[in-house]
């Protein structure tokens, strides 16, 4: 029986989703809760419709069936500036045109916060140096992205969200493609965003054994379906894995975190 | 910035005088001088080369040039391509069909007529391409392609129309299309001028939905562009600019696609800079091209057209070249 973290309130909330790509059903009656000021991993095989998912709470893709709530009110009743400055999403393999400097990107996430005509603000200035300060790119404002190593880059990109000043953040693989230390460093951001800057993050990861190292809230999906939902030790385990995944495998204790780790037979 | 919108004025500045002072009567520096500071009565020969013919053609030259870059410059940011062009849109087969059609089937038309149905042809040629590719939303990839479609459709009709129309008709048509600024008068200057002021500055204020609808679809859409709406309405001011520019001047290849390149590449990738940096290119490059047309093998003139794509195209390799260099 899934575990619900019912001392948090619901930052976001599906009620009944449904979402499909023309006539093929990806998620069906879905229910999922995101709960607030936590980090929330969505995790599960290929094609589990872990991105799609994402993407449709992110509103980048219409429901078929259903609601999802943004602090109680339905998205779908949002305009596109306000989800935009209430919700920041990352996508996977982002692409910036050529020539353009982290800063020129970073300051792209202000475009919510201003009008048509609003000159570059105080606000403006301050939440792009913040944002480039808390991913370490302020030093490499002037830096073309296009000379950049893959973790600079997606540093960047982060940056570029943050500048958004969402309270809620989504991000679609982010540490694919990075090596294990800027992994690392990545997670470690996430958990200071959430714990000292009050974000509500969602991220979908490929590692298991990384959810339950960083993330609050594990939601396990297979097919579309929630297989299992709640905090890392109470979703882990022999059976989940080997219904989620298919896979045999040890549920041991992490010896520096405490936390779920899973080793396949 | 500044500095490079400097030279570039010096340069256009230059070419224009040039403009004025070449041809088959070639003015002194004085004479130019005293016929423009009007020292000279106004009915004299060299008042009549300079104001009546050779000045409102350097001017629509120059303006068809800035139209044309700027258009280039819009289609290049929502298609996401580096080889859209407003013709990708459909607006030069539209033109062609258009013109090709009037001036064949009436045989004779009124003086005012091929331009008018040059733009219409090239107006309802985007509409089309816009419907056709909708798929409750717009797709860069499928405008292209639908565009690449009726294009080709287009230039089908095109080609039949020239092959059974009369041949002195054909070749009349033939001339208009072949894009050049011969037929200019001040009225015509003035028209145009009017015409594209509010287009084109819309353009520049909306230079910061260009700089995000760049990044693509979905990451515009999560900064909260609404991006169907963004990209219909710059089809729409790129229409109404470039096929402006090709009923005045008839289709003067090249300049859209190379005039936003070159801008890029001068002043970085923010649009408020770019757009005035593109259409100093542009118009640098037609007044450059006609006047090379008229001097080169005079008194035949080659049409701009010809001769930005004759210097457009190495130019543009060279460009390509230096880049791959650059990167490897």
């Amino acid at each position: 029986m899934p575990v619900d973290e019912s001392n948090r309130s619901a930052k976001i909330a599906g009620r009944g989703v449904s979402i499909a790509y023309g006539s093929r059903r990806i998620v069906e009656d879905l229910d999922l809760v995101v709960p607030e000021r936590r980090f929330t991993a969505l995790v599960g095989p290929n094609g589990s419709g872990k991105s799609t998912i994402l993407r449709t709470f992110a509103g980048l893709m219409r429901a078929t069936g259903g609601s999802i709530l943004l602090d109680g009110r339905s998205i779908a009743t949002l305009g596109a500036r306000e989800m935009a400055r209430r919700v920041g999403v990352l996508l996977q393999g982002p692409v910036a045109p050529e020539g353009l400097t982290v800063r020129d990107l970073v300051q792209q996430g202000r475009y919510p916060h201003r009008s048509l005509f609003g000159r570059w603000s105080e606000a403006d200035q301050a939440a792009c140096e913040e944002a480039m300060m808390l991913t370490g790119t302020t030093t490499l404002a002037d830096t073309p992205l296009d000379t950049l190593s893959g973790g600079q880059r997606q540093r960047a990109w982060i940056a570029m969200t943050l500048a958004q000043q969402s309270e809620v953040l989504l991000l679609d693989e982010p540490t694919t493609f990075l090596d294990l230390a800027h992994q690392i460093e990545l997670m470690n951001l996430i958990t200071v965003l959430v714990r000292d800057h009050r974000k509500t993050v969602v991220a979908v990861l490929h590692d298991l054994n990384q959810a339950a190292r960083y993330a609050e809230h594990v939601v396990l999906l297979k097919d579309g379906r929630i297989a299992a939902a709640g905090h890392p030790s109470d979703v882990i385990s022999q059976d989940t894995i080997a219904d989620v995944f298919g896979v045999r495998s040890m549920v041991i204790r992490d010896p520096v975190a405490g936390t779920p780790l899973c080793v396949p037979l | 910035m500044t500095r490079c919108l400097l030279v570039l004025v010096i340069i256009l500045a230059g070419l224009v005088i040039a403009s004025l002072a070449l041809g088959d009567v070639a003015l002194s520096r004085q004479d130019l001088w005293e016929t423009l500071t009007g020292s000279h009565d106004r009915t004299s020969r060299n008042a009549m080369i300079v104001f009546d013919l050779r000045l409102p053609r350097v001017l629509l030259a120059a303006l068809v040039g800035a139209a044309l870059a700027t258009a280039g410059t819009i289609t290049l940011a929502i298609m996401r391509n580096p080889l859209a062009e407003p013709g990708v849109l459909g607006i030069n087969s539209g033109a062609a069909v258009a013109v090709m059609a009037v001036i064949v089937l009436l045989q004779d038309p009124p003086a005012l007529l091929p331009p008018v149905a040059g733009f219409a042809g090239a107006a309802a040629m985007a509409a089309a391409v816009f419907l056709l590719s909708w798929r409750g939303g717009t797709s860069s990839l499928r405008i292209i392609l639908t565009g690449i479609g009726l294009g080709s459709l287009a230039g089908a009709a095109t080609t039949f129309l020239s092959a059974f129309g009369d041949i002195g008709d054909v070749q009349r048509a033939m001339i208009w299309l072949a894009g050049s600024v011969y037929d200019a008068s001040l009225a015509k200057v003035r028209f145009l001028f009017l015409w594209l002021v509010i287009p084109l500055a819309l353009a520049w204020m909306a230079s910061r939905e260009l700089d995000l609808i760049r990044f693509g679809d979905d990451t515009a859409k999560s900064f909260g562009q609404p991006v169907d709406r963004t990209r219909g309405l710059m089809i729409v001011l790129c229409t109404l600019i470039s096929g402006a520019a090709v009923a005045a001047a008839g289709l003067i290849g090249f300049v859209g696609l190379v005039a936003p390149h070159v801008a890029g590449r001068l002043v970085g990738p923010s649009h408020a800079r770019i757009l005035p940096v593109a259409a100093l290119c542009g118009a640098i490059l037609v007044v450059a091209a006609d006047l090379l047309g008229r001097l080169v093998i005079a008194p035949v003139q080659i049409p701009a057209g010809i001769v930005t794509g004759l210097i457009g195209a190495p130019f543009f390799a060279s460009l390509l070249w230096k880049r791959r260099h650059a990167r490897g």
